[in-house]
């Protein structure tokens, strides 16, 4: 297959809990069936308790990753604070719309607290930047058939962030557990008012 | 090799026969799920057929009693799938006349329906097919097929539109993958063990569920059939319309 | 092509009775025995690109019907008979859509098949191909022999050559004036004996591992070792293959059944015990 997409595999997904979030994303890499490293995250910090998922074109990913490193790095020094996850979401959006004609062919996905009201806040996007708000679940990647499934059955509202933890970990785990192309590790970001704490998750490896 | 013509509807005599495509292949939706319990085995399925964008029927059943206690579904392309089920009830009708009336065992439909599949192996049909019923020993059995008849005996399956949806939310309340005993950091799995009928069914109405708010071709009723030494029984629950 | 298709299309419908007709007719007669049932083809001058535009998502991703794909198998000749080995995964594109495939089709009591390549083909075939010995047996009041059984496989896939058969598989067995035997048949007609074959779309990791350890003194169970540990690496590279492992020992008594490992389970434990996979953390 040449859909670029799905050339190098991988997966993530965000939720919502009370209070906190959560966002996770498989480990693979690799090229069409050969898994190359097992040490790909796919999920960049971007202040205190903002995240971005990226999975798809790992090129893209990487280099997109980069283009936001930049991007952050350069509205710090202007507004001299931290940027807020409803920011960084339509800081996504219209840098993929710059590419309308010729798109980096990822999935994003944005999660994150806010700074000041510590609302919970995620959103996923197409690849030319269509914001996708949702208040439960965002799913992206090779996986998503398989996340929206397991999502949908699991998630329940206003979980605490140790439940919010077991419920993303099982729908992250069983959904890469059916694609070919993610899995080989994986980690979560539980993301509450006052801490982030990452879990990297012990996996199938074949 | 004679060459296949593109067709133009002039008046010219050809001296080559006219091939216009052939595609005796559509897709009507719609989402199949089993599990087999210890002394009993479910097959359910959603009741809306749909062409494209459109629903044909919101309550058009696709699990059918086949006879000697055995359920049986194909799901995908409906044509083929009513196709199959006819050839396989019409031919359990014949092995009853010649067989004094024998009870056949799930074990044997099972291997005549691979039969079935692979008879038109190099003209499919668009199915994924399965059956259930009980065993020998009495014990829950499920069988599911490729659309050409490679086949497997296994404790639950999702097939269909939304088979992606549903099989690995099946993975994990089923058969318990991916989880372990609290307190023992991840070193003991959680024990397998068979789930009840109520359990199950439970487990059936939330997959699809699920199924009817992600996936556009699945909704309007759920049907099940459940299958125990009393016989079969069906359930019926509504689902989402939209 | 259309020799065959012919003698398909018009063939009676009923093929329960085509197969007892085809057996009795056999019992009279001495010629090839037509146990092959009758299998329709669609009613197009070309079936074969009608299949290929319908089930091959190699050509065609978008085809609706997908064939189950994708495989991990090895058997090995050594010193105390033959080794083999298989994972059970079984892909249509990129969704795992089982990862309990049984790909070692039990013959009889002294011959195994492997599968790799289209499920059905491999379950179908060989399985068929066991009714085919079994006959023998009996018109002949002895075992067949591994080379005579793979041949009967042989044979039948070229008849269908080009009508898009897929399968690699492995004819393993044991009888007196061979010894232990081992033959790789595949659908475009390649028949091969051999000490070791790695088959499908993981032989080349499976290949690395066996390679590297290969010797014809091994122990029984250094070479069911070996066997496990080649699959195993192979499921660790490649996407389709995984799920669990089939491990089987062929002698002169018949094959012997060696137990399924979970790649989840024993991944971690072989890491540990071996120190290897230290691309893996954990």
């Amino acid at each position: 297959m040449s859909d670029p997409s799905s050339i190098n595999g991988g997966s993530a997904v965000a939720m919502v809990g009370k209070d906190c979030i959560a966002i996770g994303c498989d480990l693979r890499l690799g090229n069409q069936s050969l898994g190359l490293s097992n040490n790909f995250e796919k999920i960049f910090q971007f202040g205190d308790k903002t995240f971005l998922g990226l999975t798809g074109l790992a090129t893209d990913v990487t280099t997109l990753s980069e283009v936001f490193r930049f991007k952050n790095n350069m509205y710090k020094l202007r507004e001299e604070r931290q940027i807020e996850p409803k920011t960084l979401a339509n800081l996504v959006s219209s840098t993929l719309y710059e590419k309308r004609f010729g798109p980096y062919f990822v999935g994003p996905i944005v999660a994150g607290l806010d700074s000041k009201t510590s609302k919970p806040f995620i959103c996923g996007f197409d690849l030319i930047g269509c914001i996708d708000f949702a208040k439960d679940f965002i799913v992206s990647g090779t996986a998503s058939d398989q996340l929206y499934g397991m999502c949908e059955s699991l998630y329940e509202p206003n979980l605490e962030p140790e439940d919010l933890f077991e419920t993303i970990s099982q729908a992250l785990l069983n959904a890469v557990d059916r694609d070919a192309l993610s899995g080989w590790g994986a980690v979560v970001y539980v993301v509450t008012k006052d801490k982030v704490v990452k879990r990297v998750l012990r996996t199938r490896q074949d | 090799m004679n060459a296949t013509v593109a067709s133009e509807y002039s008046a010219e005599v050809h001296s080559v026969p006219i091939e216009h495509r052939f595609n005796p292949y559509s897709d009507n939706g719609g989402t199949v799920l089993g599990i087999a319990g210890e002394d009993f085995a479910v097959l359910a399925g959603d009741t809306r057929q749909v062409v494209g964008y459109s629903i044909n029927s919101r309550y058009e059943p696709k699990i059918f009693d086949v006879g000697d206690d055995i359920v049986m579904t194909a799901n995908g392309f409906a044509a083929d799938g009513a196709a199959l089920i006819d050839r396989f009830r019409n031919q359990l009708k014949w092995y009853k006349f010649d067989h004094g009336g024998k009870k056949l065992s799930i074990k044997s439909a099972a291997r005549y329906i691979q039969h079935l599949l692979y008879g038109k192996r190099f003209f499919p049909y668009y199915v994924s097919t399965l059956i259930a019923g009980l065993d020998d020993e009495g014990k829950g059995a499920v069988y599911s097929y490729d659309p050409v008849g490679s086949y497997e005996r296994e404790q639950c399956r999702a097939g269909g539109a939304a088979a992606s949806l549903i099989m690995p939310f099946l993975d994990n309340q089923v058969n318990f993958k991916n989880q372990y005993e609290p307190g023992t950091d991840g070193k003991k799995k959680k024990e397998l063990r068979y789930l009840t009928l109520p359990e199950v069914l439970d487990l059936v109405k939330d997959a699809f569920s699920s199924a009817t708010e992600r996936h556009i071709q699945v909704g309007d009723g759920l049907e099940i059939l459940i299958v125990t030494k009393e016989g079969i029984r069906t359930e019926y629950h509504p689902l989402k319309r939209d | 092509m259309n020799s065959i298709s012919q003698r398909y299309t018009h063939a009676n419908n009923n093929s329960v009775m085509n197969e007892i007709d085809s057996a009795r007719s056999e019992t009279s007669g001495n010629h090839q025995l037509e146990l092959a049932p009758s299998i329709q083809l669609p009613p197009i001058s070309q079936p074969t690109d009608f299949l290929r535009a319908h089930t091959d998502d190699a050509s065609n991703p978008d085809c609706k019907i997908k064939i189950a794909h994708g495989t991990t198998t090895l058997a090995f000749r050594f010193q105390g008979g033959i080794v083999v080995a298989v994972d059970s995964r079984a892909t249509q594109g990129n969704w795992i859509a089982s990862q309990t495939v049984n790909k070692v089709i039990r013959i009889n009591p002294f011959l195994l098949g492997t599968m790799a390549g289209g499920a059905a083909d491999c379950q179908y075939w060989e399985t068929w191909l066991g009714t085919q010995c079994r006959l023998h047996e009996l018109r002949e009041k002895e075992r067949i022999s591994v080379a005579a059984a793979s041949k009967i496989l042989g044979n039948l896939v070229y008849q269908y050559k080009g009508m898009g058969l897929s399968m690699g598989t492995m004819i393993c067995g044991y009888t007196k004036k061979e010894g232990p035997a081992l033959y790789y048949v595949d659908s475009d007609g390649t028949r091969l004996k051999g000490e070791m074959f790695c088959v499908g779309s993981g032989q080349t990791f499976a290949y690395g591992v066996l390679d590297s350890a290969y010797k014809w003194d091994l122990t029984i169970e250094e070479a069911l070792y070996l066997g496990k540990r080649s699959i195993l690496a192979a499921t660790h590279r490649d996407a389709y293959s995984g799920g669990s492992i089939n491990l089987y020992h062929v002698a002169e008594s018949g094959w012997t059944y060696h137990g399924n490992y979970n790649v989840g389970d024993i991944f971690y434990d072989i890491k540990e015990k071996e120190q290897s996979f230290n691309n893996v953390d954990g």
